[in-house]
């Protein structure tokens, strides 16, 4: 059996040597200008179709890579590649599987500098979000890999004389993985090292913004002695999704990604296609309008760094990122003022640079919504400020956003913005508080800044969040520490990086023999 | 004796000294001292107490009444799993109807408690306690506590307060008695005004991997306080905290102090802290600064373990990173001593930097002072440091001994000063600390032998 777990270590980026070595990957990076990115079926590489590219959303003119779109004819025969490959991949042992997980995590480690530069241009991830993905991307093939393990020798069942009972757990088929492009490494290589231990097959359709980023995962499993079939590369835009989800010999369909996407998945899976013989299972995580409870007693110098980085670190640009801060009446003003001049201490520029707080956002119809929503609200009365001075040029640039008065209806308060934007608003109690938080769809992370354990013990029982942080910043949950996912509206319950993952992606099968002959238990 | 001789020669001698500051120690201040130290030992005793209580006194700023603070102390009592009589009979008494008495007396103690450690609200009430030290032969260093900074406000608020305590301080010295030993030594003058700044007060863009932002933000507000450090003939100290700044600390004092304005003066300093396994490095780089700098007056390296440990040792576990610090308190004590020894070198021989050995461990500082001693200083070559409330004792001694002691004095709220004050306790009450084997009854000649 492997070592236990232990998360991959980040970056110390403290550390001048340090970050000299991302620089120069990223150097190394652009030497190559763009990367080509074929769809990819049974280890055949397929060129030739339609093209689109992926862009640097500083600069939106640097075209990161050409990728290929999948065609409905490339699903068709991924998806029978991955069902034909995975009879064999899915009867080895789970420690044979496991050692081809481990040899991906290790690749990926070998190129851990180069992975991180391709995120930063590809999805304007900064350095340190962008080597936290890299290393989350090890860490859950390193930790599903021991997970598969486990999960091989099954439950204790009771037993009594004359039978033997057992449950084991058989892979369900072809897993469809369709990513988000925010952690364009993290979450693929989690869905797909997922689906690939407990045995499956995998098609991974990458989001149309981050194929360069799939395609280094892919490479990285292929170089570590996956069998060619198991997993499939289909690059492309909604119709491939969209065509995974229909397919009949899909079996389990992991996704990550908007709520609206997500319920469309949930709903179009439930058809039966023809020939079809088995219900397909949605792993879904979905958006979050999150969160954080600031209570009276509550040390502001810990609470505003933290808010800053839940709401601001990758322009808020994860499904964790706070949105809203609910704040005791008694520390409001004070709250305010703190964190107003702290948002205007934040550096807005491109990726790449070491002293960047708030990167573009992903794409120019992602920065459209996000002011359209601001100016929404600002129409509507609310007060809002924003950062002064965002860099010229053609970069998706969001300048940062407090909001303060935004009624209830605005979509500041109610809906994912996925931007620099964060609504403070004032509760007279920490209960009004979990009642605001009660009353939302979503459920996916929330935070509480509060120093009384009962306070602590009271929201922790109130909460529906699937993660709820205390007295720290509401995102960077590390595989196997903090298994993650939402509730509600935000997703199926699955934790990501925990203990039940792997099984959304198996069925139990339970035997139970007699061991009776003749009246003898034998 | 030659430079660098093994120190294992001078045991006998640091064994020695260390039995009379203690002795000296000892029969001052024995009363008052004991009853402290019997409260550490309870603190000590459970950890889940010591906990609450810590927790207790962090938040004891942030209750608007009473009432609220005694709710907390009920909740965080609440948490102990085994609790004595005592604590059980507290947990209930601030769950009663008693509790807005319960929460007065939870504050008084509080005050109390800050009262040891910090010396006065603002610079103008703490100048009796300061004079007070100065007049006894201790030279002070004053240090303005606060809140973190986020904002560029609090960064020019921080540095206003420094300035209005630099003439605070300049006026009130002027007329405090003349103590020759605590205002000269070989290299020259010693301001009586010694103000410990922290940069990353000064600044709210502390970005440990770009040093670069910090630096240019405080680099105006740094160069304002040195003027005025300048003009009043004070000391400026920067201080060093964790070590995510470190870099940027370093940087922009070497940067500033490098500057032709400032090459006159003010007399300044930095610290290095030896529970860092590459400090050595560092004061290499320090010395190599001050061989090549053409300031007129020498920095002050102020030495010291380092107050960051738990931070150090919490972030490198969660980030999966080897500790920056050594993670036996013995490899510290090695550390501070062989720097200690390199310090006092590059003094005697070229006149580098002025060592002010900080420390509450009395082997440290018999160490050093023997080791000045052989290298043949003065005892007003160098100076030994302390804080107030943990070192007042051992200042106390040092003073007696006819050496400079210069006690660190916090000045400030006690909303601006928990930090400060919860990091204290903590220190006070750590089992691994020289004050806490004070109170085990480990034997003095125990603590005295090389690490």
């Amino acid at each position: 059996m492997t070592s236990a777990f232990s998360n991959e270590p980040l970056a110390e980026l403290r550390r001048a040597e340090e970050r000299e070595l991302f620089t120069a990957a990223l150097a190394r990076l652009d030497a190559r200008g763009s990367l080509e990115v074929p769809v990819i079926v049974a280890g055949e590489r397929r060129g030739g179709r339609a093209m689109f590219d992926s862009i640097d959303p500083a600069e939106p003119s640097r075209i990161v890579a050409r990728a290929s779109a999948a065609s409905a004819a490339d699903v068709d025969s991924a998806v029978a590649a991955a069902a034909s490959a995975a009879h064999d991949w899915g009867a080895r042992e789970a420690a044979e599987r496991s050692a081809v997980l481990i040899r991906a995590a290790a690749e990926l480690r070998s190129q851990r500098h180069w992975l991180a530069a391709l995120a930063v241009r590809e999805c304007a991830k900064p350095w340190a979000e962008a080597d936290a993905d890299v290393c989350e991307a090890i860490d859950y093939l390193e930790y599903y890999a021991r997970a598969a393990q486990q999960l091989a020798i099954g439950p204790e069942l009771a037993q009594v004389p004359g039978e033997r009972n057992a449950l084991h757990y058989r892979p369900r088929g072809v897993a469809a993985v369709i990513a988000p492009w925010n952690f364009p490494l993290a979450i693929s290589a989690g869905m797909t090292a997922a689906a690939l231990a407990a045995g499956n097959g995998a098609c991974l359709k990458p989001a149309e913004q981050s194929p360069a980023c799939a395609l280094a995962l892919y490479e990285a499993l292929e170089r570590a002695g996956l069998p060619s079939g198991a997993l499939a590369l289909l690059p492309g835009e909604g119709d491939v999704g969209a065509a995974l989800v229909a397919h009949p010999g899909v079996h389990t369909i992991a996704f990550t990604g908007s709520a609206a996407v997500g319920l469309e998945i949930l709903r179009r899976s439930a058809e039966l296609a023809s020939g079809q013989r088995h219900i397909k299972r949605v792993v879904a995580e979905m958006g979050g309008k999150n969160c954080v409870i600031v209570d009276s007693d509550a040390d502001l110098d810990d609470v505003v760094p933290a808010v800053l980085e839940s709401a601001f670190a990758f322009a808020g640009q994860k499904c964790s990122a706070a949105s809203r801060i609910l704040v005791h009446e008694r520390v409001f003003a004070l709250l305010e003022g703190r964190l107003r001049g702290a948002i205007e201490t934040l550096l807005v520029g491109p990726a790449e640079r070491f002293d960047t707080d708030v990167p573009p956002v992903i794409e120019a119809a992602a920065r459209e919504r996000i002011e359209r929503a601001l100016a929404d609200a600002a129409g509507d009365g609310a007060r809002v400020s924003r950062v002064a001075g965002t860099p010229s040029g053609a970069g998706f640039y969001v300048a940062p956003a407090l909001v303060l008065g935004a009624g209830a209806g605005s979509a500041v308060v109610e809906e994912e913005i996925f931007g620099p934007v964060l609504s403070l608003e004032a509760v007279d109690s920490v209960a009004s508080a979990c009642d605001i938080v009660d009353a939302q769809p979503q459920a996916l992370t929330g935070g509480l800044f509060s120093r009384n354990p009962k306070t602590v013990a009271e929201v922790a029982r109130r909460t529906p969040v699937g993660n709820l942080y205390v007295n720290r910043a509401i995102t960077g949950a590390m595989v196997g520490r903090q298994p993650f996912g939402g509730n509600r509206l935000s997703g199926t319950g699955a934790k990501s990086g925990g203990p039940d993952y792997l099984k959304q992606f198996v069925d139990p099968v339970v035997v139970s023999e007699s061991t009776v002959r003749h009246g003898l238990a034998v | 004796m030659s430079l660098g001789t093994a120190p294992v020669a001078l045991d006998a001698e640091i064994l020695e000294l260390g039995r009379r500051l203690a002795r000296r120690r000892h029969s001052r201040g024995a009363a008052t001292r004991a009853g402290r130290d019997r409260a550490m030992a309870l603190a000590s005793r459970d950890p889940q107490v010591r906990a609450a209580l810590f927790r207790m006194v962090d938040v004891a700023p942030a209750c608007s009444t009473p009432a609220e603070l005694a709710a907390h102390l009920e909740a965080l009592l609440a948490d102990v799993d085994e609790p004595a009589t005592a604590v059980r009979l507290a947990a209930e008494a601030a769950g009663g109807p008693l509790a807005s008495a319960v929460g007065r007396v939870a504050a008084a103690a509080v005050q109390q408690m800050a009262g040891a450690f910090i010396v006065g609200e603002t610079p103008q009430a703490a100048a009796r306690v300061l004079r007070r030290l100065w007049s006894r032969g201790a030279a002070v260093t004053v240090d303005l506590l606060g809140e973190a900074t986020v904002t560029r406000g609090e960064g020019r608020a921080y540095a206003a307060a420094c300035d209005a305590a630099l003439l605070t301080l300049a006026q009130e010295s002027a007329r405090w008695p003349a103590r020759p030993l605590l205002e000269r030594d070989g290299a020259g003058a010693l301001p009586r005004v010694n103000l410990s700044l922290k940069v990353t007060a000064l600044t709210p863009l502390v970005r440990p991997q770009a040093p670069q932002r910090g630096r240019d933000d405080a680099a105006e507000l740094l160069r304002g306080l040195l003027r005025r450090a300048r003009e009043l003939g004070a000391h400026l100290h920067v201080d060093m905290e964790s070590l995510d700044s470190r870099e940027l600390v370093l940087e922009l004092v070497m940067e500033i102090l490098g500057e032709r304005e400032f090459a006159d003066g003010p007399s300044s300093g930095i610290v290095l802290q030896t529970y860092l396994r590459d400090s050595e490095l560092m004061l290499e780089r320090v010395l190599e600064w001050s061989r090549a700098s053409a300031r007129a007056t020498p920095l002050t390296v102020r030495l010291v373990k380092g107050a960051y440990w738990d931070h150090e040792t919490i972030e490198a576990a969660q980030s999966g990173w080897r500790p920056p610090v050594f993670t036996d308190k013995a490899d510290s004590d090695r550390s501070f001593e062989r720097l200690t020894r390199k310090l006092i070198d590059a003094w005697a021989t070229e006149r580098l930097a002025r060592p002010a050995i900080a420390s509450h461990n009395l082997r440290s500082l018999a160490h050093a002072i023997v080791y000045a001693r052989h290298a043949g200083l003065t005892d007003a070559d160098y100076e030994l440091q302390v804080l107030r409330g943990l070192g007042d004792d051992i200042q106390e001694s040092l003073t007696a001994e006819g050496l400079r002691a210069r006690v660190y004095c916090p000045v400030g709220n006690l909303m601006a000063g928990m930090a400060y004050l919860v990091r204290r306790l903590l220190e006070n009450t750590s089992n691994d600390s020289f004050l806490a084997s004070r109170v085990s009854g480990a034997t003095l000649d125990e603590l005295l032998a090389p690490p």
